[in-house]
Parts: structure tokens; C-alpha cells; sequence
């Protein structure tokens, strides 16, 4: 393996021709790498198509950048806005916190206070390794602490105080155990017994730690010297309200506190309430403090709002009930930027043509490529290509094939593994995606575009199947796009989410990426407001439209998702806990929300499998004479891309199902679908009702991929082909086959103006046989 | 292999007394004064059947500590005069015994030169009180000091002699003591005796009741400072780094590597004990009121290491129960007359052939000796990822995994019956896509197997179909394992590598 380690990443993903895109870089064992921009056109390895190509673009580069390594903070955390250092060098106090502890760790955990790692200075509250609550109190010279007896039970709400005398230097703990009916994974009926109240006179009073730490709820201040400061002991869980006093509360007062009365406000430093803020359209990163000084805590890497507190009671969400909503998850190894710095600013100018760009770096044996997506300065093409900007970010370095047991049995398949992709996961700096676990078992919600991104590499194929996915694989409709001579421009679902229709308005037809799966509201509306206005849309993919996705506004670079209730969801959000921070919508599927895909596009998902694509059949209404200028020139049985780069056809991988009862419009025409499916292609969940057996390609019906068309007001029109593996067919065979050949006759027609071919066929059919 | 698969019932009463401290009550904690130590280590949990706190004491050996010694003190006052006489010299030769094992088991520096040592105090303190009148508080200065002088001398050839070679250093260091006094012009009168020492007990009441007495007294206080002495190098920051160069792994290069200078530690430990033999020896030379060269007799000396192997090395309270046995038959049983040296041997013997370390570690070593039985019944009872016998499941905080083994165990009995050649050639011709129904139940069997050493392939750096066959790690950072050298040239192939791999466990589980 070699010394040298490049990662990279752009901000913006998705920059204008005309505007700047930066790049933060990060080298191992080189200070300078050679760099160049490349546009990308193909991805995909694979000898059976065209193989990677990389066109370099003269651009005002320097040939050489000059980099070094830089360090990520992984990890959510809340840090204290105190300019005046009102917490620092407290004599006596009292630290308390409502807490969620989700799971025991072999280093500390702090809870919170303002504790020096390093200098052994300060106060901190936390759980150690055993599990115990614990108060460390250190001079900067010798660390005391004052601990409690029993483990924690993860899982559970507590209410936790501490508080030292200066003047007897006596500390005090108190743990009680608030686990009501509702708001913990066990209930009252477990016998358990985890209050404690511990004294005991200490031998060390804090002291002052100035500039070497800061007050943190949820980790503690650490320093080495290529890093500098950064955040450590990281706490994985939920806090609830917190705060702190400049004196030792009584134990009445304490019981008072825990059972979530107000706080007295003798002595009262800060009072942090999550709660505070919390409006119709979520809530940001800001803890607010609600006690005098306005000591507001920031949090970093988006510590997960909008989770239950201890007081909740079952409410469906913080609508309901935002009192109840106090509930803030760190996560230790959460990442939504990091947050480095900018390497090179590269200025693109106006007439750089829209594609996919890449800054290729090389250092001796070690490379990367850091993707981009130019939009135009103005649109120039007929045909746009939405890229699903949402869903590269979704899938973002996922783990599945690392760390999910079902993986394989989902995917039908034995992953196939690189060693540039274990050198990423090697080093776990780089977060997580919307289909991993955090470290304590919930499931990550964010994924942010500030990170390297390994799987957004346009070589990258996806472990688990051995295929590319998302960006590679969509450069595969780009290649074709580029071969059979069309002129487009590429826009992406950021774009589509900020402008709405008006992204999509000066376009003929818009082509979707292979996986459209991620979608917010606004992308919802433009696309609808796209179809009604005679737009033309071609899905040319499989399980779109399904998640309902956010972005915070002013903040494009991280979405937001919560999996739940029904879908093919690698996670569950726990009860309560569905709706967006960022937005305040309700999240999981659009379905469910009462806007399938299929009152959209025709066709909504119903099955996943990827051991082996199949090919698509026409159907007889593809003979009617309203469709069958889209089949010119294919015979009338004959198999449609029974080829693919993925899994070695065209209908495969994810497909989509037309139906009536899910809002396919009424006037579709069912044009092929495909055959032949194994059973490792199931129905999807959010079909199964009750549980059956025979749910399997070889015994479903329900198990297939369609191909339909139906036209829109004003001209418009869908055509859409429900599988992901549709596009990844187009390069096989030179890139001249009969699915290249549909998608030629399709996009003739929808470039054009005015009334589509085939739309004059309208009249009752009077015939003979 | 013995089939005893009967379902043994599991199940005990608590057979220690437990604490149950009420959660809204304040719990006090107290310190030892000056320090940030508790008084006595106190463990809690939440009992796993019950749920409810349990309270004891983690390291019992204080209560042990305070019944043998508060017995031993109670109790002699009583006793008669040649059994006080007894009970002295045992409190005094388990000083000398713990300190001993300081040397040998903290610091690892094999020396037998511990009696010369409190010889040399002792003849030092003595020799000052009878010629120059040193009054008697003094003399445990001067014996300190002598020690510590003697000590410094003996300890410089430590770092350079190892074992056995220090350890016969030192026992000529002892017979040139001897030899020495023996032929000192001055002493040639008494035979190398110090007669008529000053002492802490009064000339009247020497060998009288209230001096024995007074001599238990102080020797038992000698033996609480000794016993201070070791506890406090042990668990103090020089014991600590010493603990760290004893580790079997590692050991001394490690404590090196980390930047530990151990054999600073031995020294300063060597000297520590050597200052507090000396006292002894003042006392020793105090408590006869007179001291001869019978002091630095190897006699002498293999009764002592006789104690502290029979007791167990390393060990405190190993020190002082090996004491306790050698000094009660030696001194107790002196109507035996020789046999009692045979007595002393026999036990020596038995000990050592029996025992992993002296009769203070037989409680380890016979609870390794149940766990090996155990493992050993288990082993029987059980095989690998089969069945979980009840004395298992106690084991598990999930019990849905004892219903998942056995799922798995039956799932398995029943896969292998589907495993044919057939079959095997039918997953050649084509690893992916529709398989028959047999086929289908292997491969999702396969497929949903944990995380940990579950196989991969390795698309290999030098071209795109070049594959190799890898295991996960199963944890998050960790890379897999290659599994073998063997290279694919078609993807196909190496599916169907990995799924021979994979019907060979099934066949051997």
C-alpha cells in the first residue's frame, strides 16, 4: 500500500459556470500533488463498455498545489458561547442534566463542563468507563473525582446533579432514575435500582482553564500539538435541559429540578433548554440558554434535535407537544463538515461547457479525483440531466457491506472489495451515510458533501454488488448522451430544490439520474409544476421520489432524512422521533404522505434485488399507435436490453411498478416490463400487508420493472422506465442497442416543440378483430 | 467424545453478606487523611437476577488484616509467657519476612543478604548504646542509617548480577558478616555478642511478664510498620512502575519503551528496605538486649526463606502466614527437638510440589483449577456454536441468542442433507441470478451470517478481473484478512470459491 494518502472534497457540489468552487485537501506523506481538471465521461471500469474516460480541460490551474494533512472533528458536541468566561474558574456550583445515556464506552464520556484533557484542569460531569456517573475536578496538576456506585442503564432517562463546595470542598452526586411508561426502552414494571446520592470531601478544587478549554455539553477539551484543540470523550446519547449554579443546590431543590420543574433562579449561571426555539419549521443548531446571561451553546456536526425528552408522552411529534421535545443525540462519530481549510479556489469561467468535473490530484502511486457538477451560467442545451445530488449524498461512504449482516442477503451477492475503499474506511474520519448505524445502534440521518466522499470517486463501484452506483453509474447516460450526439446540460436536485420549476422550465425534457431517490417538498413541486406546464420528463430509474429528504435553508450541503414506518429503510427512528429538524416535516416515505411516486412519474418502487438484471418484453399496448413511435425499430418480441453494466441487463437492481390504486394517471399505456426475476428480487415492504410466503420474482406478479408513458397538460409528457440498470444498459454494445435506440426515439420527440408525436391517435377504436 | 447432554439444574443462594443502600439517602464516603484513597475498597452493581444494588467489599483482605492481627492482639495477653516470647519473635520475623518479600517480589532483586542487613543494624545500634551511651530512641536512627549505608553498598552489583549470582553475593555478604564479627579482637570475649544493650523495656521487668509483654507490643507495632511500608511501595508510584517491568508480556523492554526507569525503582526500593531492616535489627538487638553473630547464620537465614516459600512470594500476608507456621513449630514444638526442622522441610516440600505460589495462593490457584475443570465439563457437554447447556445460558444477557443457536444448530443438521455435488455444480455454472429451491436455502443461509470472518472478494490492484477471496473483520476500521494466495481471473469463480469456502465450514460445524 502506499504512503501517500489523498482526500479532497469541493464546496459547492454543484457550482455555476462563471462562479468558484473550493477545494479543501488533505495529503499524507507529500506537500505538493500535481493537479489538473478533468471533465468526467465515463466511470464504470467495466471492459464490457467503454471503459473510464477523462477528458483534461485547459483551465488557470496551477500545475502543482501545495498541501498538507488536516484534521476532521468527528463527533456532535455543544459548545458554550461564555466571551466572558462566566464559567470558568467557578468555585462552588452545581452541574445537572437530563440524560439518555445509549451506550457504555471504554474512555470517559462527558456529559458536560469546561475540562482540559491535557492540562488536567477544570470541572467536568460524565460517565466513566464502568458506566458510573462521575464529577473530575482538576487543579492542573493532580485530578480528583467523586464517582457513583452503580452503572447506568442505557437506554433510560436520568436526571443527573453534581455540585462541590469550595469552602468544605465537599461534592455531591445525584442520579435519579425519571424512566417513565414512555419515554425509555424499558418501562416502570423493571425492578431496577439506579438512584444514588454520593458525598464525599474532595481533595483538589478546580481550577481556572482559560484558553485551554471551553464548556461543552457532550465532550471535553483536548489538545496535541499538530492539532491543536479539539473535542474528545465524546458522549454518545441524549441531553435534555441542562444548567448551571454558582452555588450547591439542596436536595429538594435537586429532586425539584429533576422532575423538570423551572429552575430557581438564585444562582442560576445557565439554564440550556432545547426546547427554546423550537418552531413550526424545526430548529437549527443553537441551544439556547434561557437563565441571565444568554450563554447559548453551538452544536457542532449537527447534534440530532427534535428527539423525544424525559417528559415525553407519546406525542406524535413536536407539533404536538414541543415541551416534550427537549431530546438533543450526540452521536461520536457524527460528521456534517469538516470543516477544513481551502486548499485552492478554482474561478470557472462562464463558458466551461456543463458536465461532471473532477480535480484529479496525483502524487506518485496515490490519486484522487474530487467530483463536482458545473451547471451553466445560463441554460444552453434543450435536454437537462437532473442529477440526484440528494441521493450521492444519501449513500455517501456507506458501510453496508462492512457492518450489515442482511447486506448480502439483500444483495444477493458476495461484495467485491478495493483496497482504496478499505483505505478510506481505515481511517473513519470521514462519517457516515444515511444507510449506517451510529456507533451507539440509531440510525444517521445527516449526510453533509463537506467530506471526502469515496463513493461520489467515478471508478467507485458499490462493495456490495460490484457495480457502480449513484454518480459513477450515471455517467454511463452522460457517455451515451455524449455519443449519440445530444447536446445537454447537467443541473442537480440542489438546484431543482432552490429554484424549484424555474430550474426546469428552460429545458424540452429533463432526464433523471439512475437513483432518484431523495426528494424534498420543493423538488416535489417544481416537478409537478414542471409536468403540468408541458414539461417533459424521462425517469430513466428505479425507486425515485421516495424519501422525504431536507435541506436547512442557507445550508445546501447537508440533507437530512429519518427512515421510518414502512420501506426499504436501513434504520427505524425511534417512536416520536420522524420529523425533520431542519424543515419540521414529517419524514419517511412520500407514499406515505399521500404523494406516491406514481401520481409523479406512473411508476413507484416495488422491488430491489441485484444478483442478476433481466430484460423488458413489449406489451401490447406498445403497439397502439399513440406509442409506437417510442418502439420504432424494435421487433415486436423482441428483448429489450437483455445486456447492462449492471448486474447484466436493463431491468434490474431497483425497479418500479405501475398501478392505479397508487396514482399512475389513468391514461398510461403499460409499454414493456420486464421478466424473468429470482427470488432474491422480493416484493417490497411497504406492499406487504400481511406476511405470506411466494412474494419472490418466480411467484409475483407484483415483482417486475414497467415501462409506460402517459402525456401531461400543455404537451407535456412522461416516459419512464422503472429500473435502475435501464441507463447502465446504454454503453454496452458501443452504445448502440435497442434501449439506446428507445431512448432515441424519445428524446427526437421531446425535443421538439409543440404536439407529440402519436397525440392525434385519440378517437374510440372500432374494429374488426 | 462422552454425549452427557442432560440438563443439569444451575441456581445458588448469595453466599456473601451485601449492602443495599437506599438510592435517596446520602452514601458517605470516606478517605484515608492527606490522600484520595477510600478506606476500604467497596464494589457495587446491579445484581443481573434481582436488579437491585448490591454493596460489598472488592478487596476483603483489610477484614481479614484487622481479624488475624486484632485476634493475635486480644488474645496474647493471655497466652503464657514463652507463647508471648513466641508470639514476639513471630511479629518480628514477619516484619523482617514482609519486608523481605518487598525485595524479592516488588523490586525482583534476589537478595539473601536481609538478615546481615538487620545483623549490621542491630550490631551498629548496640555497638554505639554500650560504648558510647547512645540512649535507646537513638539506636533505631543508627540501625536505620547503618542499614541504609549496607544497603547502598549491596544494591550497586544488583543491576549487574542476575539472580542467582546476586543471590550468592549476598549470602557471602552474610558470612563475611559473620566471619568478621566473630573474629573482632573487641568481641572476642563474648564470642562476637553485644551484651547488656540499652532497650525500651526496663532492666527489672526484662524477661519478667510486663517486659515480654511490652516486647510483643513493640514488635507488633514493628510488624504494622513493615506492613505500612509495603503497602504504601506498592501502591504508591514506585510499586506501580515496578508492577509495569513485571508484566509477563513485555515486562521490562515495555517499561522501558514507555519510558519507565525500573531498575531506578528496584534501587530505591532496595534502599527503602534496607533502612527498615535496619531498624529491626536495632530492635532486634533490643528486644535480646544483647545480639550475636548467630544473626548471620545460614541456619537462620534458610528458616526465614523457608517462611516466605511456604508462604507464597510477593505476597504480604504470604509473609506473615509463612511466619506464622515456621515460627510455631520451630519455636512452639520444641519438645520434637530435630524433627521439627524435618516438619518444616516436609512442609517446604509439599508446598512447592503443590502449590503455584505458597499456601497465600492457593485460593487462585484453585479457582483456575475449577475454572479449567469447568471448561473441561463444557467442552464435553458441548460443541462449537451447538447447543447451550443451562450452565451457559447463565452467560448470556441476551437469551434470544441461546434460541439462536439452537435455530442455527437445526438450520445447519438440515442444510448439509442439501449439500450434493448437484448442487455444488450447479452454483458453478451460475453463482448469481435463479437457482433451485435447494440452492436458494443454502445461499441465504450464507448470505445472513454474521459480520465477523463473513468472506469477500478482493478486486485485486493490477487488473479489473483479478480477484482474491478476504474475510471481515467485523468491526469498523479493522481490514479483512486475506483468506488465501489463490488469484480469479473471473468474477464467477470467485463467487464460487468463496461459496466452497463457505459449504466446507457448514460441513465441518
Amino acid at each position: 500500500m502506499t504512503n501517500t494518502r489523498i482526500f479532497g472534497y469541493a464546496d459547492p457540489l454543484n457550482p455555476k459556470a462563471g462562479q468558484s468552487v473550493d477545494f479543501m485537501i488533505s495529503v499524507e506523506g507529500r506537500s505538493e500533488v500535481d493537479a489538473k481538471l478533468v471533465r468526467l465521461l465515463h466511470g464504470d471500469e467495466n471492459p464490457d463498455g467503454p471503459g473510464f474516460i477523462e477528458e483534461t480541460v485547459a483551465i488557470d490551474l496551477p500545475t502543482q498545489l501545495a498541501v498538507k494533512r488536516q484534521y476532521t472533528q468527528v463527533g456532535s458536541f455543544a459548545r458554550c458561547d461564555d466571551p466572558d468566561a462566566r464559567l470558568d474558574g467557578l468555585r462552588s456550583f452545581t452541574l445537572f442534566a437530563h440524560v439518555y445515556p445509549t451506550l457504555p464506552k471504554s474512555e470517559r464520556q462527558m456529559i458536560m463542563g469546561r475540562w482540559a484533557i491535557d492540562g488536567n484542569m477544570g470541572y467536568g460531569l460524565g460517565i466513566d468507563p464502568e458506566g458510573h456517573v462521575s464529577l473530575w475536578l482538576g487543579d492542573g496538576d493532580t485530578v480528583d473525582q467523586i464517582t457513583t456506585e452503580i452503572s447506568l442503564m442505557p437506554h433510560a432517562w436520568y436526571f443527573i446533579a453534581a455540585s462541590f463546595d469550595a469552602n468544605t470542598k465537599q461534592a455531591t452526586l445525584h442520579v435519579i432514575n425519571r424512566v417513565t411508561a414512555w419515554n425509555s426502552r424499558i418501562s416502570t414494571v423493571v425492578p431496577f435500582e439506579d438512584d444514588s446520592w454520593i458525598e464525599e470531601t474532595m481533595r483538589v478544587a478546580p481550577s481556572a482553564t482559560g484558553d485551554t478549554a471551553d464548556f461543552k455539553l457532550a465532550a471535553a477539551t483536548a489538545w496535541n500539538p499538530q492539532r491543536g484543540k479539539f473535542a474528545a470523550f465524546l458522549f454518545n446519547g441524549k441531553l435534555d435541559r441542562s444548567g448551571i449554579y454558582d452555588r450547591v443546590l439542596t436536595r429538594d431543590q435537586v429532586t425539584a429540578l429533576s422532575t423538570g420543574e423551572a429552575p430557581p433562579q438564585t444562582g442560576l449561571l445557565a439554564y440550556w433548554d432545547p426546547t427554546d426555539g423550537i418552531s413550526k419549521t424545526g430548529i437549527g443548531d443553537t441551544i439556547t440558554d434561557t437563565g441571565p446571561h444568554g450563554l447559548h451553546m453551538q452544536g457542532i456536526n449537527r447534534p440530532v434535535r427534535l428527539m423525544t425528552g424525559h417528559n415525553w408522552r407519546g406525542a406524535d411529534s413536536f407539533h404536538m407537544a414541543p415541551e416534550t421535545y427537549g431530546g438533543v443525540h450526540f452521536h461520536d462519530d457524527a460528521l456534517t463538515d469538516s470543516n477544513w481549510e481551502v486548499t485552492h479556489t478554482l474561478a470557472l469561467p462562464a463558458d466551461l461547457k456543463s458536465g461532471v468535473y473532477a480535480l484529479h490530484l496525483r502524487a506518485g502511486e496515490a490519486e484522487d479525483h474530487i467530483p463536482f457538477i458545473l451547471r451553466p451560467d445560463t441554460p444552453r442545451a434543450k435536454i437537462g440531466v437532473l442529477l440526484p445530488t440528494f441521493t450521492y449524498l444519501a449513500y455517501g461512504n456507506e458501510h453496508l457491506s462492512y457492518e450489515a449482516p442482511i447486506a448480502q442477503a439483500i444483495v444477493a451477492h458476495t461484495p467485491v472489495i478495493t483496497a482504496e475503499d478499505l483505505e478510506f474506511k481505515k481511517l473513519e474520519e470521514f462519517g457516515l451515510s444515511t444507510y449506517d448505524h451510529h456507533t451507539d445502534g440509531a440510525g444517521c440521518c445527516f449526510s453533509s458533501w463537506r467530506r471526502p466522499i469515496v463513493s461520489l470517486r467515478p471508478k467507485y463501484r458499490m462493495p456490495a454488488m460490484n457495480f457502480p452506483w449513484a454518480l459513477p453509474a450515471d455517467l454511463s447516460l452522460l457517455w451515451w448522451l455524449e455519443h449519440a450526439g445530444y447536446d445537454y446540460d447537467v443541473l442537480t436536485d440542489h438546484d431543482l430544490h432552490a429554484e424549484g420549476v424555474d430550474a426546469l422550465k428552460p429545458y424540452k425534457v429533463i432526464l433523471n439520474g439512475t437513483h432518484p431517490e431523495y426528494y424534498s417538498e420543493e423538488m416535489m413541486d417544481g416537478t409537478e409544476d414542471y409536468l403540468r406546464t408541458g414539461g417533459r420528463v424521462m425517469y430513466l430509474g428505479g425507486n425515485g421520489y421516495y424519501w422525504v429528504t431536507g435541506l436547512r435553508a442557507g445550508e445546501p450541503h447537508c440533507i437530512e432524512v429519518r427512515k421510518l414506518d414502512t420501506g426499504s429503510r436501513a434504520w427505524q427512528a425511534e417512536p416520536g422521533e420522524g420529523h425533520l429538524a431542519c424543515t419540521g416535516e414529517r419524514s419517511g416515505l412520500w407514499r406515505s404522505r399521500g404523494r406516491a411516486p406514481q401520481k409523479i412519474v406512473g411508476l413507484g418502487f416495488t422491488t430491489e434485488g441485484m444478483d442478476a438484471s433481466e430484460h423488458f418484453e413489449r406489451m401490447p399496448d406498445s403497439f397502439h399507435k399513440r406509442v409506437s413511435w417510442i418502439l420504432k425499430g424494435i421487433g415486436d418480441e423482441e428483448t429489450i436490453g437483455d445486456f447492462g453494466l449492471a448486474a447484466g441487463g436493463a431491468a434490474g437492481v431497483e425497479l418500479d411498478r405501475y398501478d392505479l390504486m397508487l396514482g399512475t394517471p389513468p391514461h398510461s399505456m403499460l409499454l414493456a416490463s420486464s421478466w424473468g426475476h429470482s427470488d432474491n428480487y422480493p416484493l417490497v415492504s411497504e406492499e406487504v400487508t400481511y406476511a405470506f410466503p411466494g412474494r419472490g420474482g418466480t411467484q409475483d406478479a407484483q415483482v417486475r420493472g414497467d415501462m409506460i408513458y402517459f402525456t401531461t397538460p400543455s404537451n407535456g409528457a412522461v416516459f419512464a422506465a422503472g429500473s435502475i440498470a435501464w441507463s447502465q444498459a446504454l454503453p454496452c454494445h458501443g452504445g448502440e442497442n435497442n434501449v439506446a435506440t428507445i431512448m432515441r426515439n424519445v428524446l427526437d420527440a421531446f425535443t421538439k416543440d409543440g404536439k407529440l408525436p402519436g397525440s392525434q391517435y385519440t378517437g374510440d377504436e372500432k374494429l374488426w378483430r | 467424545m462422552a454425549d452427557d447432554s442432560r440438563y443439569y439444574q444451575v441456581g445458588q443462594r448469595p453466599r456473601e453478606v451485601v449492602l443495599h443502600p437506599a438510592g435517596d439517602e446520602p452514601l458517605r464516603r470516606h478517605r484515608v487523611p492527606f490522600t484520595r484513597r477510600h478506606l476500604v475498597k467497596w464494589r457495587s452493581r446491579a445484581n443481573p437476577k434481582s436488579l437491585r444494588h448490591e454493596r460489598r467489599l472488592s478487596d476483603k483482605r483489610p477484614l481479614w488484616w484487622v481479624l488475624g492481627l486484632g485476634a493475635l492482639l486480644i488474645a496474647t495477653p493471655f497466652l503464657s509467657n514463652s507463647m508471648i516470647t513466641i508470639a514476639a519473635i513471630f511479629c518480628m520475623f514477619a516484619a523482617i519476612n514482609v519486608l523481605w518479600t518487598l525485595v524479592i517480589g516488588t523490586a525482583g532483586i534476589f537478595s539473601l543478604a536481609t538478615l546481615a542487613i538487620v545483623g549490621i543494624g542491630g550490631y551498629a545500634a548496640a555497638g554505639l548504646n554500650v560504648w558510647i551511651a547512645l540512649p535507646w530512641p537513638l539506636m533505631f536512627v543508627v540501625g536505620g542509617l547503618a542499614g541504609l549505608i549496607v544497603g547502598g553498598f549491596l544494591a550497586l552489583p544488583s543491576t549487574r548480577l542476575d539472580g542467582l549470582y546476586y543471590a550468592l553475593l549476598t549470602m557471602g555478604f552474610a558470612e563475611i558478616c559473620r566471619v568478621f564479627v566473630v573474629q573482632l579482637k573487641v568481641l572476642g570475649p563474648t564470642n562476637g555478642s553485644i551484651n547488656s544493650v540499652g532497650s525500651f523495656i526496663p532492666r527489672d521487668w526484662f524477661l519478667q511478664r510486663p517486659g515480654l509483654l511490652m516486647g510483643f507490643g513493640g514488635a507488633f507495632i514493628l510488624l504494622l510498620l513493615s506492613l505500612l511500608v509495603f503497602r504504601i511501595v506498592n501502591s504508591e508510584r514506585l510499586g506501580m512502575r515496578l508492577q509495569t517491568a513485571r508484566e509477563e508480556v513485555g515486562g521490562e523492554a515495555f517499561a522501558e519503551a514507555v519510558g519507565i526507569d525500573y531498575r531506578q525503582a528496584r534501587l530505591y526500593v532496595f534502599l527503602i528496605t534496607s533502612g527498615c531492616l535496619g531498624v529491626i535489627g536495632a530492635f532486634y538487638a533490643m528486644f535480646y538486649m544483647s545480639i550475636s553473630p548467630s544473626i548471620f547464620s545460614l541456619d537462620q537465614l534458610l528458616l526465614l526463606f523457608a517462611m516466605i516459600v511456604i508462604g507464597g512470594l510477593g505476597r504480604s500476608e504470604g509473609a506473615v502466614i509463612g511466619t506464622a507456621i515456621v515460627v510455631l513449630i520451630d519455636k512452639g514444638m520444641l519438645e520434637l527437638g530435630p524433627l521439627r526442622i524435618l516438619l518444616i522441610a516436609a512442609i517446604m516440600l509439599g508446598v512447592t510440589l503443590w502449590t503455584d505460589n505458597g499456601i497465600a495462593g492457593i485460593r487462585d490457584q484453585f479457582r483456575t483449577y475449577r475454572n479449567r475443570k469447568k471448561s473441561e465439563a463444557r467442552a464435553r457437554r458441548t460443541e462449537k456454536g451447538g447447543e447451550v447447556m443451562p450452565e451457559e445460558a447463565i452467560e448470556f444477557t441476551d437469551k434470544q441468542e441461546v434460541y439462536y443457536r439452537r435455530f442455527q444448530k437445526r438450520l445447519r443438521d438440515h442444510l448439509k442433507t442439501l449439500i450434493t455435488d448437484d448442487l455444488i455444480e450447479q452454483h458453478r455454472k451460475a453463482p448469481l441470478g435463479k437457482h433451485s429451491d435447494a440452492l436458494n436455502r443454502v445461499l441465504n443461509y450464507f448470505r445472513r451470517g454474521e459480520m465477523a470472518d463473513k468472506y469477500a472478494i478482493m478486486r485485486q490492484p493490477d487488473g479489473f478481473h483479478k480477484y482474491k477471496v478476504v474475510a471481515f473483520s467485523g468491526e469498523r476500521g479493522a481490514p479483512p484478512r486475506l483468506v488465501d494466495d489463490k488469484t480469479y481471473e473471473d468474477i464467477n469463480d470467485a463467487y464460487h470459491a468463496v461459496f466452497l469456502l463457505r459449504v466446507n465450514d457448514l460441513l465441518e460445524s
